[in-house]
């Protein structure tokens, strides 16, 4: 969505762009307690998405007027690097898309950590992009998860994120940068799988009612492949 | 042994265990661990620190005011150490009286967790038997490795002392107090147990480790 220019053809007999099926996802690697010195983190490449995302905390929050005293609250930056894409992200501080993409990270995982074991706490959540190709905001999830997994810090579930989007008549999962630019609708959702609680929905475009519970399957599909890849991750350092 | 991650089940039955939840009459664990299906315990990998009362903790004075320290603990929980009630008529003339150790900002201290009050903004700590460390080197560990650097009946941290000839005091809130002998092994053979908590025979390992270096000068 989004994209100007003249819109490229993104499905050339029945292949995506990129060679992908319509439901297939690209390439996942995770890789958990990357950095030495955060409670927990992660390293991801998801196709050419590079993220990296450190946990830190409970820790006492401050400043202290912001502190809950029955609950631990949660900050998130999600920041993409100036190098990260050829769009320009260099200026200092977030944008507004970054802090948009911050506070539905931040939303995701207020539903799953048990906050009130820390009332009076902070728990700091940083997602860094690398490289992007489009779905960072599902890659910073997923990567955030297993970094919160490796910290120690209780969780009821590790939440995994993908997003489905739509091309003409087609529904499409993962949606690359060229797809988010140009497809017709992208609907980035997060999911707790043990419950299949849905964390984040959101969407931009059109879709109708068929092609939200096609793309929402197509997800939830995806889901046992992504959970894969965060267990894989976790049991890694424990071999 | 299988690993368990964060919301895997671990019994049908709804249990009450450490690091777990109950959801719809089942247990789930929060964090990651391993489980022992034939004893059925749920060992965690990794956990942040709960301060339970009696726990031995180290920290570091970061305010004084009216006799009342605050102490820094590596943790969402602050310390507080209160002076010893005043005596009463009674007690004084029988020099029961306890003295108040004094602390400096700054100071290394260890002490016991003689209640946790929840306070209306946060938890707070109130610290009993206070020590003041001198000297020394503190460095901080996960809380979760803990129990592996103590060792069952305190055999590793006897055979870290012993064959390190360092003195060591492990707060169960993930900070470690290391002074004299050789320090700098010491650290190292913490760290090794901290990346090995999970691997069987760590004791032997640890003592491979500290027996090749002991010859290695500390300073």
């Amino acid at each position: 969505m989004g994209g100007s220019g003249e819109k490229p053809q993104l499905i050339v007999d029945g292949k995506r762009l990129d060679g992908r099926a319509f439901d297939e996802l690209r390439p996942i690697r995770i890789e958990a307690d990357v950095l030495k010195n955060a409670e927990g983190s992660a390293y991801l490449e998801w196709g050419d998405n590079k993220v990296l995302a450190a946990v830190y905390g409970p820790k006492e929050a401050q400043p202290k007027h912001i502190a809950d005293p029955n609950r631990a609250i949660i900050k998130c930056r999600y920041q993409m690097a100036p190098f990260s894409s050829l769009e320009e992200h260099g200026r200092t501080g977030p944008n507004r898309r970054a802090i948009e993409i911050s506070k539905v990270t931040k939303e995701v995982f207020e539903n799953v950590i048990l906050l009130d074991q820390f009332p009076g706490s902070e728990i700091d959540i940083f997602v860094e992009v690398l490289q992007s190709d489009g779905g960072t905001r599902a890659a910073g999830i997923t990567a955030a998860a297993v970094a919160l997994a490796s910290s120690g810090i209780p969780m009821r579930d590790i939440p995994y994120a993908v997003s489905a989007g739509r091309i003409g008549e087609h529904m499409v999962l993962d949606v690359n940068k060229i797809e988010d630019n140009y497809s017709d609708a992208d609907m980035p959702v997060a999911i707790a799988p043990r419950s299949g609680d849905m964390l984040l929905l959101q969407m931009d475009g059109a879709l109708t009612k068929e092609q939200v519970s096609e793309g929402l399957a197509m997800v939830r599909k995806a889901g046992e492949t992504i959970v894969r890849a965060q267990r894989e991750a976790l049991e890694a350092k424990y071999r | 042994m299988r690993t368990i991650l964060p919301g895997d089940k671990i019994s049908d039955t709804p249990l009450r265990a450490e690091n777990t939840i109950v959801e719809g009459g089942k247990t789930y664990a929060t964090v990651i661990g391993m489980l022992d299906e034939t004893k059925g315990a749920f060992i965690p990998l990794e956990t942040v620190w709960y301060p339970r009362e009696g726990d031995y903790v180290i920290g570091i004075v970061e305010n004084s005011k009216n006799r009342v320290y605050t102490v820094y603990m590596e943790s969402p929980f602050r310390g507080l150490i209160l002076p010893p009630p005043r005596p009463r008529f009674r007690d004084m003339r029988h020099e029961h009286t306890e003295r108040q150790e004094v602390l400096q900002i700054g100071d290394v201290v260890s002490a016991f967790v003689r209640e946790v009050k929840r306070e209306s903004d946060q938890i707070i700590l109130i610290l009993d038997r206070p020590r003041r460390l001198m000297g020394g080197k503190l460095i901080d560990v996960r809380p979760s490795k803990v129990p592996r650097i103590l060792g069952r009946a305190n055999t590793m941290l006897t055979q870290l002392q012993d064959m390190t000839k360092s003195t060591i005091l492990v707060g169960l809130n993930g900070l470690v107090w290391l002074k004299g002998g050789n320090v700098p092994l010491a650290q190292r053979a913490i760290a090794k147990i901290q990346d090995e908590a999970h691997i069987n025979g760590l004791t032997e390992r640890i003592k491979e480790m500290l027996a090749a270096n002991s010859g290695t000068s500390g300073a």
